[in-house]
């Protein structure tokens, strides 16, 4: 235990901050639609989690160097400029999710957002202008420790623990896969666990820890731990909702809020609030990243003066940006009618389109002998890395496809129960709620 | 004269003497061992793969590149450590703005283009930082050049005088052949120095304290966050960390061969002179956090009978901190007896007994903790405390700047 809170870090923060309020949504829903049965998808989306967030990790302890430093170094100002443009987009879409998420997590303690979410925006900024990295990082990782939430309300659940665990080593039924829902879940279970702030907050974070070379290996056991606990806190997740409302045939659950509310009387008042809290806390460590890591990200990429050591006129641009992401951010959410749904549609999409980029330049730079000298792939490391990245690159372009599909037309009424989480419109009354914690 | 830039020499189309386009420009090459800021050549690439074609055979040069002479006559290029690729070793890559003082990326680098005997003599002028040169290659090729260039005229430059760029090489053979010493940057402060490293990867870092002078590396390194100087000083060799080592404060020395690990350390410790050996290693026994630990054993003692002159004497050989003199301290021999301000030294007239301008001293005990120090400092007003043991001798002082660390630190 004592190894483990000694190497534990950025990885770690990196990982659990994946399980933000969209992946929460996609693991309930899971869960609630599918019982157990989805929980061999578990496996393979950890296995490929640790080997793309391992090559960013190694990537900046031997560079010392942030990804989009090393990708203006290497690919030249054009694309960078592109690039930076892109995930400033998808990341602004991002933290309107983040915040809605936190929106509606008190939402369920019948606070309004109009309370909310200024504060949250005003936690988020503060925590960061006045932290130093490893004040930041006490903080993140206490963080972290909050996940531990949805295991306890995952054990309060009473699950059938032998069918969950022999689910998730047991290879699936064909026949599930051609059941439209299903396979969508699946998809969307994949997409949700790799986003592209992801590989730009990681490196940046490992540059930022001052880890070298020499002490990757405990960088390395730091990604795998993280990566582990995020996917245990994933299945709790699914097994939860999968005791409860799965049982008792409750399908038709879409947010992380409705799963919190199904499991309520269910699974007893702890454990409701136990979700509750998760979600609040997963929202907001989700929401205190993204702003500065893009803020960070694209000031470095583009050679533009960055860092919280200095003064606003030393470094306005970054201080612009990091103010815009936070002030727009949040203030969206309380413009009344705001097409929250919309928004949040787009921020997968954006996050999807980015990531084929992202990942790419990702291995391209890893494999740069020059850059990395020995620390490159493995030729067999490579096989299973281009292999990863295809797949998951195919299942994110697939997610928004029948994203896009489901979005545009009506669905017929057999396959309207399966599209619904992104199809259906909430009742006008609801309609910021269920928007926040929409599958995205 | 005029300017040409960089991204717009990369990609331009060749014509040789016969006015046929035989290819395009790839790079384009100083050789610092000739000429420190002279285009050597431009690298074109051709369909019989990549030609020389120095600046001497060029007519004019811009979007289109007018050279002279026959296309076969080009040499070929073969690639050599010794030249500096303006594309690839300065495009998009980190440099040190001396005059500035501190590290940019370069945008696009500026060429002047003078003619000379019906050639052109081109030279790098200096390395643009700023919008300008963001414009100018995000827009071409998309936008007409007369429109752009219209354009990037109203955009006010950023540009640093190619003598106030250091460049940053970590290959330490390169750095030899491209003739980089960091010489603008050891002339800047310690402290500024300091945030330029901070702001630089490991490897650059490693390659600015192998080149840097000695004295300037120790001044700077203690001006630097001690995990960083840990990483620094790993990552040299023993010899040269020694040599950096004994140049700096003792007690800034100890503090950092303390966080070492203990193998690393005493490598170090080896390879040092023995007199700054052994003051290190006595200041290493003591606790980091006590007076001992915090100490410097470079102070200025004299005998009380002497004369403000001798004091003066004393002063011009001293070889410690600057922050060190501002006390001078008298010893009957053994036990430490008084203390002089320097201010009274620098208004007494020189045969005055030192003894006279005596005042009370302040001292505290070796084991003396860093909240007990910093109360004395407080309480009295000090820019000095001697650290004195139990028989009464002066073992080191603490000087106000150790205090105001150790506070920021705590």
């Amino acid at each position: 235990m004592a190894l483990v809170l000694a190497v534990i870090g950025p990885g770690f923060i990196t990982a659990n901050v994946d399980n933000d309020a969209g992946g929460i949504a996609v693991y309930s829903v899971a869960g609630a639609q599918f019982g157990y049965s989805l929980l061999w998808v578990m496996i393979p989306i950890t296995v490929a989690l640790v080997i793309i967030q391992e090559m960013s990790s190694r990537m900046g302890a031997v560079t010392g160097k942030g990804l989009s430093d090393l990708i203006r170094e290497e690919f030249g100002f054009r694309a960078t400029f592109l690039l930076m443009a892109a995930l400033f987009a998808t990341n602004f879409f991002n933290i309107i999710s983040e915040f809605a998420g936190v929106a509606s997590s008190f939402e369920l303690f019948g606070i309004s957002k109009y309370i909310v979410v200024p504060v949250a925006a005003f936690i988020v900024w503060g925590i960061v202008v006045h932290g130093t990295y490893n004040s930041i990082e006490k903080v993140f990782l206490s963080a972290s420790a909050f996940y531990v939430a949805y295991i306890v309300s995952g054990v309060l659940a009473h699950p059938d623990w032998r069918a969950a665990a022999l689910s998730t080593v047991t290879r699936p039924e064909s026949t599930g896969f051609r059941n439209y829902g299903y396979l969508s879940t699946v998809i969307a279970l994949a997409g949700t666990t790799i986003a592209p702030w992801m590989q730009f907050y990681l490196q940046a974070s490992i540059v930022e820890k001052g880890v070298t070379a020499r002490q990757y290996n405990a960088s390395r056991l730091d990604v795998i731990i993280g990566c582990l606990f995020a996917a245990i806190v994933a299945w709790f997740i699914v097994v939860a909702c999968a005791a409860t409302l799965h049982s008792v045939g409750k399908y038709d659950i879409e947010t992380a809020r409705d799963a919190a509310l199904a499991l309520r009387p269910l699974a007893g008042e702890y454990a409701y609030l136990l979700f509750a809290a998760g979600l609040f806390n997963a929202s907001l460590f989700a929401a205190c990243i993204l702003p500065i890591s893009t803020a960070y990200a694209v000031c470095e990429g583009l050679g533009l003066e960055s860092g919280l050591d200095k003064r606003f006129h030393e470094a306005p641009a970054f201080y612009w940006l990091y103010t815009i992401l936070i002030v727009c951010g949040a203030g969206l959410l309380l413009i009344p009618r705001f097409p929250l749904i919309r928004v949040m549609f787009l921020s997968q999409v954006a996050n999807g389109v980015l990531l084929p980029f992202v990942l790419i330049f990702v291995l391209l730079l890893v494999n740069d002998r020059e850059l990395m000298g020995k620390y490159i792939n493995s030729k067999w490391y490579n096989v299973v890395a281009w292999t990863t990245v295809g797949v998951m690159i195919g299942l994110t372009v697939a997610m928004v496809i029948a994203q896009t599909r489901s979005d545009d037309k009506p669905k017929p009424s057999a396959a309207r129960e399966d599209a619904r989480r992104v199809s259906r419109v909430a009742p006008p009354g609801r309609f910021h709620v269920a928007a926040a914690d929409m599958l995205c | 004269m005029s300017i040409v830039a960089l991204s717009e020499l990369l990609g331009a189309s060749v014509r040789d003497a016969t006015g046929t386009v035989r290819g395009r420009v790839r790079e384009v090459a100083v050789t610092p061992e000739d000429h420190p800021t002279r285009i050597a050549f431009l690298i074109v690439r051709t369909a019989e793969g990549e030609r020389i074609l120095p600046p001497g055979q060029v007519k004019s040069c811009g979007p289109v590149v007018r050279a002279d002479t026959d296309a076969r006559a080009w040499d070929r290029y073969t690639a050599s450590d010794g030249v500096l690729l303006l594309k690839r070793d300065l495009l998009d890559q980190q440099i040190i703005d001396v005059h500035g003082r501190k590290v940019v990326r370069v945008m696009d680098v500026e060429i002047d283009s003078t003619p000379l005997n019906s050639h052109l003599l081109l030279n790098v002028l200096s390395v643009d930082v700023g919008a300008r040169g963001a414009v100018r290659r995000l827009a071409k090729g998309l936008v007409p050049a007369f429109t752009l260039r219209a354009l990037l005229e109203k955009i006010p430059p950023r540009v640093i005088p190619w003598h106030f760029v250091d460049l940053l090489e970590t290959d330490p053979a390169r750095r030899v052949k491209l003739k980089i010493v960091y010489e603008g940057l050891s002339k800047l402060h310690p402290a500024d120095i300091a945030d330029i490293v901070e702001d630089l990867a490991p490897a650059e870092r490693e390659a600015v304290f192998e080149t840097i002078d000695e004295e300037v590396a120790a001044e700077a390194l203690e001006e630097l966050d001690p995990k960083v100087q840990v990483s620094i000083v790993e990552s040299l060799d023993s010899d040269r960390a020694a040599d950096i080592v004994e140049e700096m404060d003792p007690d800034a020395a100890a503090d950092l061969l303390g966080d070492l690990t203990e193998a690393r350390s005493d490598e170090i410790l080896k390879e040092m002179q023995p007199e700054e050996r052994q003051e290190v290693t006595q200041l290493l026994e003591f606790g980091e956090h006590t007076a001992a630990g915090r100490m410097t054993t470079e102070f200025l003692a004299v005998p009380e009978t002497s004369v403000v002159d001798d004091a003066i004497d004393a002063l011009k050989v001293f070889e410690g901190s600057r922050e060190a003199l501002a006390t001078i301290y008298l010893t009957d021999g053994q036990r430490l007896t008084g203390a002089v301000p320097l201010v009274k030294i620098a208004v007494s007239s020189p045969a005055v007994q030192l003894s006279e301008l005596s005042e009370p001293y302040i001292a505290c005990a070796p084991d003396a903790p860093d909240d007990e120090v910093a109360a004395l400092f407080d309480k009295y007003n000090l820019i000095t405390l001697a650290v004195v043991d139990e028989h009464g001798r002066i073992a080191g002082i603490i000087t106000a700047d150790d205090v105001i660390t150790m506070l920021r630190h705590n």
